[in-house]
């Protein structure tokens, strides 16, 4: 009697096939997963912020109540509100790419989209603006 | 005894079976998976800016002394070039800015090397990088911050006004002397304003310093001004760095991908700091010789390896009509550029397609 059948190498290639099917979804569903926000008060991450959910929502980091944010419906978020006299947290507008950012300086705020799970080398690292 | 044998060959197959289910996703998700972390950091108080530090490191530590460098040496130039605030025992570019027609200051070399590029600059673009404009870009300073706190009062600087400053803009009242360190503005009535060049020149000391120190791979944005140490892993995989799309609302938010290895990327544009007079947008980029906003373009980007050269040409581009700064960047070696027209055209200089992520 053979150690190895035929049927048992069939098997092996089928196991082998569905792990690599199985990694290839696994890598589709992931990298078209949709983002995350991160909030940064002081350089420390308060808030993250499900951009799965579609639902709408407006809401502050409780380190600072004048600084508003929204979330839209289509999984992007911005600072609606601000007491800064630049506005140019607002005036960055709405975010939904991963490695877009806005800032709100002189409230020491920071708003970051990031990958929801680990990073794909062909994220965008940064967005120059 | 027969039976039980073919039993136990059995089970052992599946053993077999789920084991190479095991080591193979092992494998492919170790394939995937690469030792360094990326990590990230964003410093607030310096240049008036988000200044932004990313690296891919095998530990938190090893980011940590890699981000202090850059922390530390970005503050002594942020304080250096500030022509807002004084420092205890520190003569800056405010001091020298008091001092007009009155002392010539001692500074330190830094500061010497960055007047003495600023100048170079202005002879390379025909006056189309003026730091001396200072005079000039207070006076669009003040209405623009108070058009952006009471919009429905908003107004534009007479003529006049502005004529008037520009006659304390010469750029060659500002003496510098090298032999004893000093800088004196000649003109009382002028003042310096390194805004065009200043973040970019003091972004590329600290990358040059860090390099020094043994870093070989670090992205770093000084409030745009983006600078690639090296490549992104060490098997030479670029960085990513996206330019943003000038038109906010967009669904698109980034009109390329770039990728880029020792090099710099800085994005001149008027999307961002601007005020609004009767419905008409004015950005923060003044042309010196119409003395009003440039509005040739919504944006334009420069690609080139130093980030002093990437930001002085991002404000000269800026101010150039298109032909004209087509034929300036297609002239410098190893430089390239990208345009977004008032109409969202979008062009390109000769090579910067070897840029883009396809």
């Amino acid at each position: 009697m053979k150690f190895i059948k035929k049927t048992d190498i069939f098997i092996i290639l089928i196991v082998i096939i569905i792990s690599f099917v199985g990694f290839f979804i696994f890598k589709i569903i992931l990298s078209n997963k949709p983002a995350k926000a991160e909030i940064y008060y002081k350089s420390e991450l308060v808030m993250v912020v499900d951009l799965t959910e579609t639902r709408e929502k407006t809401f502050s980091i409780p380190q600072n109540n004048n600084v508003v944010f929204h979330v839209f419906t289509d999984g992007s978020i911005c600072f609606s509100e601000s007491d800064c006299p630049d506005k140019i947290c607002i005036r960055t507008g709405k975010l939904n790419t991963i490695g877009e950012s806005a800032a709100c300086l002189p409230n020491e705020i920071i708003l970051k989209i990031v990958p929801y799970d680990k990073e794909n080398k062909n994220d965008i690292d940064l967005i120059a603006s | 005894m027969l039976s039980f044998f073919f039993e136990v060959r059995c089970l052992s197959k599946r053993i077999v079976s789920i084991f190479i289910i095991i080591i193979i996703n092992c494998n492919l998700i170790a394939c995937d998976a690469n030792k360094k972390q990326r990590h990230e950091i964003e410093f607030f108080m310096l240049f008036d800016t988000v200044t932004q530090v990313v690296a891919y490191t095998e530990t938190k530590e090893e980011f940590d002394n890699l981000s202090s460098i850059i922390y530390n040496s970005l503050k002594e130039y942020h304080e250096l070039f500030d022509i807002y605030n004084n420092y205890e025992n520190l003569n800056n570019l405010k001091t020298i800015n008091d001092n007009a027609g009155i002392a010539a200051v001692k500074v330190n070399r830094e500061i010497i090397d960055l007047l003495n590029f600023a100048k170079q600059e202005y002879e390379n673009s025909d006056g189309l990088c003026n730091i001396a404009l200072g005079s000039v870009l207070r006076i669009w300073h003040e209405y623009r911050e108070y058009g952006i706190e009471f919009p429905e009062s908003s107004s534009l600087p007479t003529m006049e006004e502005l004529k008037f400053a520009a006659q304390h803009t010469d750029i060659n009242n500002i003496i510098i002397d090298e032999k004893s360190s000093t800088v004196y503005l000649a003109d009382a009535q002028m003042s310096l304003d390194v805004g065009a060049i200043a973040k970019g020149f003091a972004t590329e000391r600290v990358c040059q310093l860090a390099i020094k120190k043994g870093v070989t791979s670090a992205l770093v944005s000084v409030g745009g001004n983006v600078r690639a140490i090296g490549s992104k892993y060490r098997n030479g995989e670029p960085w990513n760095v996206g330019i943003q799309n000038p038109n906010k609302e967009h669904s698109k938010k980034i009109i390329y991908t770039t990728l880029l290895d020792n090099k710099s990327l800085v994005t001149s544009g008027d999307y961002q700091r601007y005020y609004i007079v009767d419905g008409k947008r004015y950005g923060h980029v003044i042309d010196p010789k119409t003395l009003m906003p440039a509005e040739n373009f919504k944006s334009v980007t420069i690609i080139c390896e130093d980030s002093a050269k990437a930001d002085s040409l991002s404000t000269i581009v800026y101010n150039m009509p298109f032909e004209e700064g087509f034929r300036y960047i297609n002239d410098i070696p190893d430089t390239e550029a990208i345009w977004v027209l008032q109409d969202d055209t979008i062009k390109c200089s000769d090579n910067f397609e070897d840029y883009i992520m396809k």
